[in-house]
């Protein structure tokens, strides 16, 4: 593991409902306790392993190397049932975790400082074809103002970095979410509901070759994280 | 062979007459077929059973689901999720759900039976299908219609998920009443909530001198749970305050899997109590005087939990759908959609599946989910790519509070020779009360899935 480097998180917005017209947001700077979070991922990693990789076929998500907000704001809404993961459920629970948030933001502050898979699962185009080129403007116009131009997301704002992600995933979220199976924010929606399969397939593909910054990767495919042997 | 001598003649019979009568003897499976055609049908014996069962219209292309497993049971909840336009049917001939994992540690008091036990109502009523509880008797391919104890049922698709039976005659059991003596004294606990209850009893029971545990051959249901039950039946004897020892014979060279972590844990806390013995292959069981032989020896015990070789559920072959090549009977079936090579309509899933692929929880749960996606793609004209099942298990190793070391793999399949292995296998094989407590949350997380969610 790293040295400690102590990184204030600003929790995620939470909204206590006064009136619906008065909504009120407390922040929260908690200092993260690497430690713990090392002590804590030994959970998750009995189904996403220790490097936090995600499988190539689209089963789970690469979660390693994550932003911290993204990783935080999707466990609270794991916990409190609103994105709906029932097998997960249990185990983001405070009884699982531990109580209050700082055992989150220990959590999230390990898994966002793994390094990610070298290689991880990239769509049919490479950037010769006309379909990459479809994707890059589909995506620059539709997504780019969210996730990014590089797919590099935006951690205070909980958005999800998308590069590195598996395509397989990708396109199997983007069809959950598609069909209503998966609930995200209406934007996310609409615009989703707005381009067809094909387009969509074209965007992901182009996320999917975006590249990942070499200090963010693992050295090779066969490195392995050793904090839990 | 068991497969002659085994009491389900009756049943048979029944059988062939049911699929004589549903069917006007006509498109009958293969196999059975001539002996169907000859025998006279039985409308005496048959009565309402040749009529349509008495159920809501379909309001949909209809999905009939048998076996309430883990695979049964997220294959109709994911079924209604990927097509909402399916009318989902679930077939079970219990009428209470039980968990198999997760019951060697409740055997040792870490959870309680509510932990263990649901209710096919709460699932049907929570993803929306409708739980019969009937027994699948018959099957005409030709007319989708499956035979049931309720009646005649029609489908536009059928997923048959009936798990295992068990296959005594690989012991060298191989007289019925041999059979059911030991599954009535000796029951293995890996097929039925009443055999894994009496299992415990024993636990509890058991006044000393030795307990006698054997592990199967072939690719049996729950590989590590044997290895993990040796542990916890120790674990119990310990804290009663039990002198004896557990007899671990194993029909295998080796401990299958978590072979390492269980050595360790074995050495480390049962020194004195597991005795473990590799390369038992098991060729008959002397009832009578409570004894175990080998090739070489001859094994006595005082009280034993005997877990034979397991097969495809009987209800495969019974309706003809068994691989000729199969030794334990498993359905031919197309290695990545899993319906019949001969039949897009028809569909195994779960332990009797032909795959190689581990017969557990996890790997029924994870492949159920994308068997559904592939049923729910097929109904649109549709084909998605393949995924791995996950196998993952937890082994209990210490209790109070549990201690468990975990294994989470994937398959892959190898094109020249044409068969699946293990893929990104990855062993966690240092128990700790941590991962104790994420083996129950797992079994927690996936009974919210299949029951609630």
């Amino acid at each position: 593991m790293k040295p400690f480097r102590f990184l204030p998180l600003a929790l995620a917005v939470l909204p206590l409902l006064a009136s619906a017209a008065d909504p009120m947001t407390i922040k929260l700077t908690l200092e993260p306790d690497l430690r713990n979070g090392q002590r804590l991922y030994a959970i998750c990693a009995s189904c996403h392993l220790p490097e936090g990789w995600g499988s190539t076929d689209g089963a789970y998500p690469q979660i390693a190397g994550q932003h911290r907000q993204v990783l935080f704001d999707q466990l609270m809404r794991i916990r409190s049932g609103e994105r709906d993961n029932p097998a997960m459920y249990p185990f983001v629970q405070e009884r699982t975790l531990g109580k209050g948030y700082q055992p989150l933001v220990d959590l999230v502050s390990y898994i966002s400082r793994l390094p990610m898979h070298p290689r991880h699962q990239k769509g049919p185009w490479r950037d010769h074809r006309e379909e990459y080129r479809e994707g890059e403007t589909l995506y620059q116009a539709n997504c780019a103002q969210c996730h990014g131009k590089l797919g590099e997301g935006n951690n205070e704002a909980a958005i999800p970095m998308l590069r590195g992600q598996h395509y397989p995933y990708l396109i199997r979220q983007v069809g959950l979410i598609r069909s209503g199976l998966r609930k995200v924010n209406p934007v996310m929606t609409a615009i989703l509901g707005r381009l067809d399969e094909e387009q969509l397939k074209k965007v992901i593909n182009y996320v999917s070759w975006l590249p990942v910054p070499k200090d963010k990767l693992a050295p090779s495919l066969d490195w392995r994280n050793t904090d839990f042997n | 062979m068991s497969k002659k001598d085994t009491p389900r003649f009756d049943r048979r019979r029944f059988l062939q007459a049911s699929a004589a009568l549903a069917a006007g003897g006509a498109a009958t499976p293969a196999a059975a077929a001539p002996e169907a055609r000859q025998q006279p049908a039985k409308p005496t014996i048959l009565g309402h059973l040749s009529r349509p069962a008495d159920l809501p219209k379909a309001k949909g292309p209809r999905v009939v689901v048998v076996g309430g497993g883990w695979s049964g049971l997220t294959l109709a909840k994911y079924l209604k999720r990927f097509n909402p336009a399916f009318d989902v049917l679930l077939l079970d001939r219990k009428d209470q759900f039980v968990s198999c994992p997760i019951s060697n540690v409740w055997m040792a008091d870490q959870v309680d039976l509510e932990f263990l036990t649901h209710s096919y109502v709460d699932a049907a009523r929570n993803n929306d299908y409708l739980f019969l509880n009937a027994t699948a008797i018959g099957l005409d391919r030709d007319r989708r219609m499956l035979a049931t104890t309720l009646g005649l049922i029609a489908y536009d698709y059928l997923v048959l998920a009936p798990g295992i039976d068990y296959d005594y005659s690989r012991i060298g059991v191989e007289d019925p009443d041999d059979a059911y003596r030991l599954r009535m004294h000796y029951p293995a606990g890996f097929n039925s909530a009443s055999e894994i209850m009496a299992i415990k009893h024993k636990l509890q029971d058991f006044g000393g001198g030795t307990l006698l545990l054997t592990v199967p051959a072939g690719n049996y249901r729950c590989m590590a749970a044997p290895y993990e039950r040796a542990c916890m039946a120790a674990a119990i004897m310990k804290k009663r305050g039990i002198q004896g020892k557990v007899l671990l014979l194993d029909m295998n060279p080796d401990i299958r899997i978590k072979t390492d972590g269980f050595k360790k844990a074995f050495e480390q806390y049962y020194g004195d109590i597991i005795q473990y013995e590799p390369s038992a292959e098991i060729s008959a069981v002397d009832i009578e005087n409570k004894a175990v032989e080998t090739d070489f020896d001859s094994y006595a015990f005082d009280d034993a939990v005997i877990y034979p070789p397991v097969r495809a559920a009987r209800i495969i072959e019974e309706f003809g759908l068994a691989d000729p090549a199969s030794a334990q009977f498993e359905a031919a079936i197309d290695p990545f959609k899993y319906n019949l090579l001969d039949d897009e309509r028809v569909y195994v899933t779960g332990d009797s599946r032909s795959q190689p692929f581990s017969k557990s929880g996890n790997t029924a749960h994870s492949e159920a989910r994308y068997v559904a996606e592939v049923i729910a793609a097929h109904a649109q004209g549709k084909e998605i790519p393949w995924r791995s099942p996950q196998t993952m298990c937890f082994s209990g190793v210490r209790i109070d509070p549990l201690e468990s070391m975990s294994i989470i793999a994937f398959y892959s399949y190898d094109e020249n020779e044409k068969t699946f292995e293990f893929d990104r296998v990855h062993l966690m094989e240092k128990w700790n009360a941590t991962a104790g407590q994420a083996g129950l949350a797992w079994a927690e997380g996936l009974y919210r899935d299949m029951f609630y969610a």
